[in-house]
C-alpha cells in the first residue's frame, strides 16, 4: 500500500489500545522507544519525515561518496544506554577508541595532546615542557567532571526547590565542596585557564575547546563549565576521550533501531503530529496532521522544546514562567557541517598517521573572540574553529583508493534562517581558507564540497533552527533542562529533546531518563488500577 | 481590593485625578504614596472615617489600583489562564475576584475580573503587572491595554453604598451585575466590588470628570471620604491580608518567603478544580501542605505591634505582619504569620510587646477566613464522596 493511500485511510481514526507514543526518530526519541518498548508497552514512534535519526543521516552528496550529516565524533555516548540497549551487539563498535588531537595554531606551531588525557601529560613533557601544568591541570578538572556527572543528567526531579536538591543530590558532595566549585561554575575559561596553564599553546587549546560548539566564547563568564561537561563524557570506556564509530556516527542510530525493532515498538515514519492532547492536566494521546489521534496516556517527544510546548500543546495548557523559558531568545550562533572530497590518496605511513589524528585549527584567543563577534552580528568570521577528520584514515571500513572524504566542522557560523547561495558561497570560502592555514593548498585538491548549515537540519527534520544552534554556556543549559523536563507539570508529557541534554553531541541520556520516567507512572498506574 | 504596601521611599508621588478634591477634604493631611501615587492616610480620624463606613457609607479614591482593558476573542481564555477568578464563566456586567499565581502556585498578587461585555474584560490588581501580561498573552488573541492613567476610580463602602450612589444618581449594581450610567455627561460604571470580604461599590469613569463624580457624591448625599488608615482597620477586620505587608508576591520574594494560597489564607481563591489557570499544576504538586499560615489574632494589647514575634507557649513560631487597633473588638485585631498550629494549643499563644512582656492573644474567625473554612470544609466533604 502507497504511503498516500495509508495516510488517506488514516485520516480522522481514532486508535486506541497504545501505551506509550514517542514523537521524534532522533537518537534519544530511538532510546526511549527501545526502552519503553523492552518495558512491555505497546510503544509507537512517529516521526514527520521519511527518514529516522533525526539530524544524524548518512547522504550520497557526490558519486558514490557518502557524508553524514550531524556529528562526525562521538564524545559522550550514554554508558548506561549502551549496557541496556545492548548497543555493542547491536552493532556499534568503534573504528578509532581514543583519538589523539593535533592543535594548529595561527603562528605555524602544532601541538598533539593524546586522546587518553590522564597520560597526555607525558607526551606534552617532552614535546613543548609544559607536562607538570597540564597534568596538575587535568587531573584535578578530570576529577571534577566525574563528580558533576550525574548532576549534567540530572535535568529530572521536580520544580524549584526540589529540583535543586535534586541536583545537589546528584553532584552528592558536601556543601563545603559545593562552595569550593562554585568559583569553576561561575567563572570564564580564561580566568581559571590564566591560573593554571602558563604555557600559551596548551591554554589556546583549552579555550578553543571550551568555545567550540558553545554560544558561549571562553572570554564569558560560566564558560569554563563547557570544558568540564565536555570532559564529563565518557565515550568506549574513557572518560573525556573522543571516538569514531566503524562506519560513523549513523550506525549508533542503526543500532538503536535494531534495539526499537527488537523492542517491537512500531515505527510510523511521515506521520507528522499536529496537536498533542491534553486533557485534565495528563496527556490523552496525539493529534495527526492527517486528522487522525493516537490515544495514549505517555507521550515521550523527542523535537525541539518550541515546537513541542508551543505549537503541538501551546499557551492555553503550559505555564507562564515556563513559556517565557521555552520561547526565551537564544543566541544565533551555530556551526556548519563542511564535506570535502579531495583527489587522491595519501600512500606513505607518515601521512597516514597524521591524518588519523582529529585535526583542530584554533585561530588564538583575540581571534576568537573577534570570531564570536562577527558571528553574533551576522557576519561570517574571517577566523574560525575547524574540527576536522579523516573518516578514512580513522576508519578501515571506508575504502577508496583514489580519493578522500575530509569531515569538517566550522564554529562559529551566524545562524541564518534562510542563506542563499552567495552567502553558502561565502561561508564555504571562509571555511576553506581557516582549512587552509593548516592543510595548505587543499583546495587544489578539491573534488566536491558540500555544506550543511541548522537552516538545512530545521528545513529536513521540521524543526525550529535553533534547536540546532550552539549550546549556551553550561549553566543556561541547566536551567533549560530542568524546565523542559519537568516544569509543563502535564502527566504522561516527558520530554527528550535538544534541550534536555547538556553538552552536545550523539548522548541518548535524556531518552533513558525520560523513558524510565514514564516507565514509572506507567507501573504506578498499573498498580493504581 | 486591598491596596498593595505603600512605597515608603517614592519620592514626589504623583498627585491623581481626586487628588486636589481629597487635598480639599483633608483636615489630617496626613498622606503617604501608593503605586507613586499620593494617597489620604486620613482626612479627619481614621476612628471618625472607620465608624462611618461601619454604620453609613464612606468613599475612598480607589484610583492607585492597576487596572487593564482586555480586549479579543480569547480575553476570557487569558484571562482564566493569569488568574484564578473564572472568568469564562462571567457572563457580562459579573465580577470575581481571584489570584495571579507563578508557575510553582504561589501567590504573586490579587486580582479582581470584570466581564464589562462578551468580549471585554477589566482586571484590577494591587500593583502593576504589565510585563506578565504581555508574556501570558503569547499566542492569544487579545489586546491589553492598561487604562490606570487613564481613568478614576472610587470605591463606596458601607450599609448606606447603594444609596448613595442613588442620590448622586448613578445607578447602584446590582449583588452581582454591574450598571452603567451617564451623570452629567460622564460615563460612569458601577460595580459591586468587594474589600476583601466587606462588600461595596467601585465607579470607574474617565479621569477628566474626576472631580464633577467627586462633587456630586460628596454634596448629594453627604458621605465623607475614608483615608489608608480607617481602611486598614476595615482590612484586617474583614480579614484580608495585604501585599507586600502580609505576603510578598512570589515574584519578588527571597527563598522561603514565597506563600501558597492556602498559606495566606486564600484556599478558596485558587480552587483546583475551576478549570486551567496559570501555577494550577504546581499548586496540585503542593498538595494540602501548608508550610505557614496567616491567621488573624485579637491581641489583649492597645500598642501597635508589627513585627512582634508570637509564641505558642516558648516556642517562637511567628511574626505579626500587620495590626490596627479595632474599635469593633476593642483590641489589637493582626495579622500574623505563623506555623500551622494545631487547634487545641491556641490558648497558650502570646505576643511579645516592644517591651517584652508576653501579651495574651487568640486566633479569631474573620468574613474572609470563614470563606476559606466553608470552601476547605465542601473540599473534604467532596472528596471523602468520591472515596
Amino acid at each position: 500500500m502507497g504511503e498516500r493511500e495509508n495516510d488517506e485511510q488514516n485520516a480522522g481514526r481514532i486508535e486506541g489500545g497504545i501505551d506509550a507514543i514517542v514523537l521524534g526518530a532522533s537518537a534519544d526519541g530511538l532510546a526511549a522507544a527501545a526502552y519503553l518498548g523492552e518495558a512491555g508497552l505497546r510503544t509507537v514512534l512517529l516521526e514527520a519525515g521519511a527518514e529516522i535519526g533525526g539530524k544524524i543521516r548518512a547522504r550520497e552528496f557526490a558519486p558514490d561518496m557518502t557524508c553524514i550529516d550531524g556529528d562526525h565524533l562521538i564524545s559522550d555516548l550514554d554508558p548506561e544506554t549502551i549496557s541496556d540497549l545492548d548497543l555493542y551487539r547491536r552493532g556499534v563498535a568503534y573504528a578509532s577508541r581514543r583519538i589523539n588531537t593535533a592543535y594548529f595554531f595561527d603562528d605555524g606551531q602544532s601541538l598533539e595532546i593524546e586522546g587518553d588525557l590522564i597520560n597526555a601529560a607525558a607526551s606534552i613533557d617532552e614535546e613543548i615542557g609544559g607536562g607538570v601544568a597540564f597534568q596538575k591541570f587535568t587531573q584535578q578538572f578530570m576529577e571534577l567532571a566525574a563528580q558533576l556527572r550525574p548532576a549534567f543528567e540530572a535535568s529530572g526531579g521536580g520544580r524549584g526547590r526540589q529540583r535543586q536538591r535534586a541536583l545537589a543530590k546528584a553532584m552528592d558532595v558536601s556543601p563545603a565542596t559545593a562552595r569550593r566549585f562554585n568559583r569553576f561554575l561561575l567563572s570564564s575559561g580564561e580566568a581559571i585557564l590564566d591560573d593554571y596553564l602558563p604555557d600559551g599553546m596548551l591554554k589556546t587549546a583549552m579555550l578553543t575547546e571550551i568555545a567550540f560548539r558553545s554560544a558561549a566564547p571562553a572570554h564569558e563568564p560560566f564558560s569554563f563549565m563547557n570544558l568540564i561537561r565536555r570532559w564529563a563524557g565518557e565515550t568506549s570506556g574513557l572518560q573525556a576521550a573522543i571516538a569514531y564509530p566503524r562506519g560513523g556516527v549513523v550506525t549508533v542510530i542503526d543500532a538503536l533501531r535494531r534495539a526499537v525493532q527488537a523492542a517491537k515498538v512500531e515505527i510510523r515514519a511521515a506521520t507528522p503530529v499536529q496537536q498533542i492532547l491534553i486533557e485534565r492536566d495528563r496527556v490523552a494521546g496525539v493529534q495527526l496532521e492527517n486528522g487522525g489521534q493516537i490515544r495514549a496516556p505517555i507521550v515521550i517527544a523527542a523535537m525541539d522544546a518550541r515546537r513541542v510546548f508551543l505549537d503541538m500543546i501551546g499557551a492555553s495548557h503550559i505555564d507562564i514562567e515556563f513559556q517565557r523559558a521555552v520561547s526565551a531568545a537564544k543566541p544565533l550562533i551555530g556551526s556548519g557541517r563542511l564535506h570535502l572530497v579531495l583527489k587522491g590518496f595519501a600512500r606513505d605511513e607518515k601521512t597516514k598517521e597524521n591524518m588519523q589524528r582529529r585535526l583542530v585549527y584554533t585561530p588564538g584567543p583575540d581571534n576568537l573572540r573577534r570570531a564570536f563577534a562577527a558571528a553574533r552580528a551576522g557576519d561570517i568570521p574571517q577566523d574560525m574553529i575547524i574540527e576536522a577528520i579523516f573518516p578514512a584514515a580513522v576508519d578501515e571500513a571506508v575504502d577508496d583508493d583514489s580519493r578522500q572524504l575530509l569531515s569538517i566542522i566550522a564554529h562559529p557560523l551566524p545562524v541564518d534562517v534562510d542563506a542563499g547561495p552567495e552567502r553558502r558561497e561565502a561561508i564555504v570560502s571562509a571555511v576553506q581558507a581557516n582549512v587552509e592555514r593548516f592543510a595548505p593548498n587543499i583546495v587544489d585538491r578539491i573534488e566536491a564540497s558540500d555544506l550543511s548549515l541548522p537552516a538545512d537540519l530545521a528545513a529536513n527534520s521540521g524543526y525550529h533552527i535553533e534547536a540546532f544552534a550552539a549550546r549556551p554556556g553550561v549553566m543556561q543549559q541547566w536551567a533549560l533542562a530542568g524546565q523542559v523536563t519537568t516544569a509543563s507539570g502535564i502527566e504522561g508529557l516527558y520530554f527528550c529533546g535538544p534541550e534536555a541534554q547538556i553538552g552536545y553531541g550523539v548522548n541518548c541520556a535524556a531518552g533513558r531518563i525520560a523513558a524510565k520516567a514514564a516507565i514509572r507512572l506507567s507501573r504506578r498506574g498499573a498498580a493504581a488500577a | 481590593m486591598i491596596f498593595p504596601v505603600e512605597d515608603f521611599v517614592a519620592d514626589a508621588p504623583k498627585p491623581g485625578p481626586l487628588f486636589s478634591a481629597a487635598a480639599s477634604a483633608s483636615e489630617a493631611n496626613l498622606w503617604t504614596s501608593v503605586n507613586g501615587w499620593s494617597v489620604a492616610r486620613a482626612f479627619t480620624s481614621p476612628v471618625k472615617e472607620y465608624h462611618a463606613a461601619k454604620t453609613s457609607a464612606a468613599i475612598a479614591d480607589l484610583g492607585p489600583l492597576a487596572r487593564y482593558a482586555l480586549r479579543g476573542n480569547e480575553a476570557a481564555a487569558f484571562l482564566a489562564r493569569l488568574t484564578t477568578a473564572p472568568a469564562a464563566r462571567l457572563a457580562p456586567g459579573e465580577s470575581a475576584r481571584g489570584l495571579i499565581l507563578d508557575n510553582e502556585g504561589a501567590v504573586v498578587d490579587l486580582a479582581e475580573v470584570s466581564r464589562l461585555s462578551e468580549e471585554l474584560f477589566l482586571l484590577t490588581t494591587p500593583t502593576s503587572h504589565a510585563r506578565r501580561l504581555q508574556l501570558a498573552a503569547r499566542g492569544f488573541d487579545v489586546q491589553a491595554e492598561d487604562i490606570t492613567d487613564d481613568v478614576a476610580a472610587l470605591g463606596v463602602f458601607g450599609p448606606s453604598a447603594s444609596e448613595v450612589l442613588r442620590a448622586a444618581g448613578l445607578k447602584s449594581p446590582g449583588e452581582a451585575v454591574a450598571a452603567s450610567a451617564v451623570v452629567r455627561g460622564v460615563e460612569t460604571a458601577a460595580r459591586p466590588i468587594q474589600f476583601g470580604a466587606l462588600p461595596g461599590i467601585e465607579i470607574v469613569f474617565p479621569k477628566d470628570e474626576a472631580l464633577t463624580i467627586w462633587e456630586r457624591l460628596v454634596r448629594r448625599s453627604q458621605v465623607g471620604p475614608i483615608g489608608l488608615d480607617a481602611m486598614e482597620i476595615l482590612r484586617l477586620e474583614s480579614g484580608a491580608p495585604r501585599s507586600g505587608v502580609d505576603f510578598v508576591s512570589a515574584e519578588r520574594a527571597h527563598p522561603g518567603e514565597a506563600r501558597l494560597p492556602l498559606e495566606i489564607g486564600l484556599p478558596h481563591l485558587a480552587p483546583l478544580d475551576r478549570g486551567w489557570f496559570n501555577g494550577r499544576r504546581g499548586l496540585r504538586q503542593s498538595g494540602e501542605r501548608a508550610d505557614r499560615r496567616l491567621a488573624t489574632l485579637l491581641v489583649d494589647d492597645d500598642r501597635a505591634l508589627a513585627g512582634a514575634e508570637v509564641r505558642m507557649g516558648d516556642r517562637a513560631v511567628g511574626r505579626i505582619t500587620s495590626c490596627a487597633w479595632s474599635p469593633a473588638a476593642k483590641r489589637v485585631v493582626a495579622f500574623a504569620d505563623i506555623l500551622p498550629l494545631s487547634s487545641g494549643k491556641q490558648s497558650q499563644i502570646t505576643v511579645i510587646t516592644p517591651a517584652g512582656a508576653a501579651v495574651a492573644a487568640k486566633l479569631t474567625q474573620t468574613a474572609e477566613s470563614a470563606l476559606a473554612a466553608a470552601f476547605r470544609s465542601a473540599q473534604k466533604a467532596a472528596t471523602e464522596s468520591v472515596r
